[in-house]
């Protein structure tokens, strides 16, 4: 019969129709490279050190293929996709809002006073604002910050990084729907270093760093890719930049700048090995090492670390090694840590010292 | 004895009964079959059984339970909108699920379908008629769970100086803080009306309502365990049950709208395609 | 017998006079369905003259069902042509509002009474209006259900559910009635009941379509017969005219038996004797033919009757012959 044929096609229709509506729905559309003047990358990354690209709000995505060892602690920087809601007053104010399937973490910095808010134990942390920088996360060499501000984490990346790479500005493309320009830094031959490139895309009207890739050798897809999936410039609700505890929370002070990352009371302070790509951060037990994830050495709760890694043994005496796709630490049998985005030998050599 | 019956003006003509009465028959219907009232009990017990829970356990205490169930202490005006994240699982996808395999399978199965095809209810308002009580079911399972934890909320827990904290910290008052979980609650509604086309669907080809509800809370399990396979991940987007998360996003401030938005386009695909795979079937289905 | 089955025709007869009138209540051409491979109704032409009530036999399995369900919609033949009440095709559900039908036993919802089960379904009827209760009512009174009606469905008896079925069906003042087994597990207070409905219905014009596998139930209650066999028409026309054609026997009494017996025979037809008379089979010779034959030998004719075949006789005889 040949209207059952054409209802058999009918229903073929839907359900392409629908399956494909699913699709486009939710699926990022792909972006052209946009046309934009050439630039060099001095004045690039100079324009980027004296932006001033206002207030701003967006979406925060972390695309992370690390390779870390799973933490109990800290399911946050497993392998996986993560994001964070991200104000800027561009006064120094900001606000940014990491949630989690039945929770959030809330950090707000009023200009005078940072607060940090976890609705696991609806406990308030608050501490001067300008105690100490943001929190540095040193497994991205220079040290960037997805959490706080990422216009200033990643200018003073790039600063640093150009004493030991190649700079170059390696066309353009869109990022969270800007066009951007795309600053490709790569290690210079003499570097030992795990990475292969980093790619910083920089907003073409504003210059702010919208995207940072990190790409390791060995592999075509980014090791780690933070950046905007959606910007927008313009004046912020100013209540946004103010926090009031809640009614039934604790509320405490701060040991250190928002209690983590900071050097701990009666720790020695770590200290460096190299300078550029093959920098080597060597600490000592129990001393907290500048938040290194996956690090041994974590406050009192952490779990038992011992177990993770591979042993090994050198020069230096024993311990235990632990990879990454872009970093790699060692953790001696007499406390002492070194980590960096090197390989083992060059972490040995650092122990040696 | 002879019936009189008067079939004056436009009874005498017309072909079909007139719509609102067909839909008030189908609402009396599907509103006493027992079963809809029995999901409807069940519905109502999860934020009281939240609300106890809390009540009893006493306060705030980190790491106990799931996370979002440890929000509700202290802080009643977030059991509703727990309530109907926990219900959103697998209760309410259940009245839904039942109430489409019993809008035409469950027909089917008693043979009343016949009556209404021969009567004759017309066959696209058949489904009209269907997806009304389909409709019908998912507003109220999704108001029963709202109304009684909100009133649990507030009786039983209280509020925290009767505002609502959120996630990110903040407080809300009462008037935001009800236009919050009346948003989840129409956001729910809509998940569920996209799980009701599917059963109304379903229910289209098969006489045994059992099927129906099988297939639903069966695909609805395997959506969950494919949206946990990382080698999955592209499946992610078209899964259903992939959106069920972002209604907690009406705990948070500034209320992120992109979850509920792209959750809610979701829904109304499958609701398109329920209702399109309802269409299609109900033109030709016997009875 | 030497009709062909399914070509026997019947011409009305004049005292039925709603016969007289053109259009047939419904009309089925070269109707065949097949599900899968197996072939439910097959080729099948037929019609219900309008008024009259059509009693459908068969044995199980015979295509009954299936033929109601497609005069009704239910079911979609594969080939030919239904006409319902003047509607064909796409419009055969326009007549659907004129036609009650009680089709493979009654469907309605445990948990409710029987009476709310029928004001659903006065709720779907479109020729009603206004308050559903007064015809729900009615239509309970008829089928003597009135003292139940607020009872669960759940606890009706066989019977009960039967009548309800029925009363469904004649909830609205209909033009075509379809009872498929309407006395299914009635008591006989209950078949008498059905009887006396169908006699109503009957006398108010209405066209009925009654199938059955009880054959003294159609005999009782039926003006037309269609006997349908593996899904085949074997015959169909009015009743009595297919039981006089079919089966009518001249049973002759006369006081010399053997005399009578040879005079016929040599006139060409093949009688018997049987109890002490003389049965002449239809065939070759027409009764005055017979008397005449009888008279010319000389033999008393006390007493010459046409016995009337009964619809067993000629039902067994229709599907032994076709098996």
């Amino acid at each position: 019969m040949s209207s059952r044929k054409r209802w058999g096609a009918g229903l073929a229709g839907i359900v392409v129709a629908g399956a494909v509506a699913v699709g486009v729905a939710v699926a990022p559309t792909a972006a052209a490279a946009p046309p934009l003047p050439p630039v060099s990358p001095e004045a690039l990354v100079a324009s980027v050190i004296t932006a001033k690209p206002g207030p701003m709000n967006g979406t925060v995505t972390v695309d992370n293929e690390l390779g870390l060892p799973a933490l109990p602690n800290a399911p946050q920087l497993g392998n996986g996709t993560q994001t964070a809601r991200v104000w800027s007053g561009g006064d120094g104010k900001g606000r940014v809002a990491l949630p989690s399937s039945d929770g959030e973490r809330t950090l707000v910095s009023d200009g005078t006073t940072r607060w940090s808010y976890d609705s696991a134990d609806r406990t308030v942390t608050k501490a001067p604002a300008n105690a100490g920088g943001p929190p540095s996360r040193p497994d991205v060499p220079g040290g960037v910050d997805p959490r706080t501000d990422p216009a200033g984490a990643a200018t003073s990346m790039i600063a640093d990084l150009r004493k030991t790479s190649t700079v170059t500005v390696d066309g353009t493309e869109e990022v969270a729907g800007r066009a951007a320009y795309q600053l490709v830094l790569t290690p210079l031959p003499t570097e030992r270093t795990l990475l292969r490139e980093v790619r910083v895309s920089v907003d073409a009207e504003k210059r702010l760093p919208l995207q940072l890739t990190v790409l390791a050798t060995g592999s075509a897809q980014p090791a780690l890719t933070i950046g905007f999936s959606d910007i927008t410039f313009g004046p912020q609700d100013p209540s946004l930049f103010t926090f009031t505890p809640p009614p039934g929370t604790t509320v405490k002070d701060a040991p250190a700048p928002d209690g983590r990352g900071g050097p701990p009371t009666g720790a020695q302070a770590p200290k460096t090995v190299g300078d550029g790509w093959d920098r080597v951060v060597v600490a000592q037990k129990p001393a907290t090492p500048p938040n290194q994830p996956g690090q041994p050495g974590r406050p009192a709760g952490a779990p038992d670390l011992s177990s993770l890694g591979t042993p090994v043994s050198g020069p230096w005496g024993q311990g235990r090694l632990i990879t990454t796709t872009v970093a790699t630490a060692i953790i001696t049998n007499d406390g002492r840590i070194a980590a960096g985005a090197v390989p083992e030998q060059v972490l040995t050599e650092a122990l040696g010292r | 004895m002879s019936t009189t019956v008067a079939t004056r003006g436009r009874a005498a003509t017309r072909t079909a009964a007139p719509l609102g009465r067909l839909l008030a028959a189908e609402l009396r219907w599907v509103l006493r079959r027992p079963r809809t009232l029995v999901v409807f009990g069940l519905l109502a017990l999860v934020p009281i059984a939240i609300a106890i829970g809390i009540a009893t356990t006493g306060g705030p205490s980190a790491g106990r339970g799931p996370g979002l169930v440890a929000q509700v202490a202290g802080n009643g005006f977030v059991l509703p909108v727990v309530a109907l994240g926990l219900s959103l699982t697998l209760l309410l996808p259940l009245a839904v699920a039942s109430a489409g395999a019993d809008a035409i399978a469950g027909e089917a199965a008693t043979g009343t379908l016949r009556g209404l095809l021969i009567a004759p209810v017309g066959r696209l308002r058949l489904v009209v008629m269907k997806a009304a009580g389909v409709v019908t079911v998912a507003v109220l399972a999704v108001l029963v769970v709202a109304v009684v934890g909100m009133i649990a909320g507030t009786v039983v827990v209280g509020g925290a100086q009767g505002t609502l904290v959120t996630l990110s910290g903040t407080t809300l008052g009462v008037g935001e803080a009800i236009g919050r979980i009346a948003l989840v609650a129409a956001w729910t509604v809509g998940q569920l009306l996209a799980i009701g086309a599917v059963a109304l669907a379903i229910s289209t080809l098969t006489e045994h309502p059992l099927v129906v509800l099988a297939c639903v809370l069966g695909g609805l399990i395997v959506f969950g365990v494919l949206s946990a396979i990382p080698s999955l991940e592209w499946l992610q987007p078209l899964l259903l049950t992939t959106g069920f998360t972002a209604g907690t996003d009406v705990l948070r401030d500034p209320l992120p709208l992109d979850g509920l938005v792209s959750s809610t386009v979701r829904a109304l695909v499958y609701v398109v395609l329920g209702l399109g795979v309802t269409l299609w079937r109900m033109r030709r289905r016997d009875a | 017998m030497t009709a062909a089955p399914g070509t026997l025709d019947v011409v009305p007869s004049p005292e039925e006079p709603r016969t007289a009138t053109p259009a047939p209540a419904a009309r089925v051409r070269g109707l065949r369905t097949t599900f899968g491979r197996v072939v439910a109704v097959d080729g099948v032409d037929l019609e219900l003259p309008s008024g009259a009530v059509v009693g459908m036999l068969g044995p199980n399995g015979s295509g009954k069902t299936t033929l109601i369900r497609m005069l009704l919609g239910l079911t979609r033949p594969t080939a030919g042509h239904v006409e319902l009440l003047g509607r064909t095709g796409d419009d055969l559900a326009a007549a659907l509002p004129d036609v009650g039908a009680l089709v493979e036993g009654p469907g309605f919802h445990p948990f409710l009474s029987g009476r709310d089960n029928l004001l659903r379904a006065a709720a779907t009827e479109p020729r009603l209006e206004g308050d559903l209760r007064a015809p729900v009512d009615a239509a309970l009174e008829r089928v003597g259900l009135s003292d139940a009606a607020r009872r669960r469905y759940r606890g009706y008896s066989l019977g009960m559910k039967q009548r309800l079925g029925l009363a469904a069906a004649l909830l609205v003042p209909r033009r075509l009635v379809v009872l498929d087994e309407p006395t299914n597990g009635l008591d006989p207070a209950g078949t008498r009941d059905v009887r006396r409905v169908i006699a109503e219905l009957h006398d108010a014009g209405t066209t009925v379509l009654l199938s059955s596998h009880l054959l003294a139930e159609v005999e009782a209650v039926c003006t037309h017969v269609a006997v349908l066999q593996r899904g085949s028409l074997l015959v169909s026309g009015e009743l009595s005219g297919l039981l006089d054609a079919g089966a009518g026997e001249l049973v002759v009494t006369t006081d010399d038996p053997t005399t009578a017996l040879d005079a016929v025979r040599v006139a060409g037809a093949g009688p018997y004797l049987r109890d002490g008379g003389l049965v002449v089979p239809a065939g070759p010779l027409e009764p005055p033919e017979v008397v005449a034959a009888l008279v010319r030998a000389g033999v008393g004719v006390w007493e010459v009757h046409r016995r009337r075949a009964h619809l067993e006789e000629l039902f067994a005889r229709l599907t032994e012959e076709d098996a």
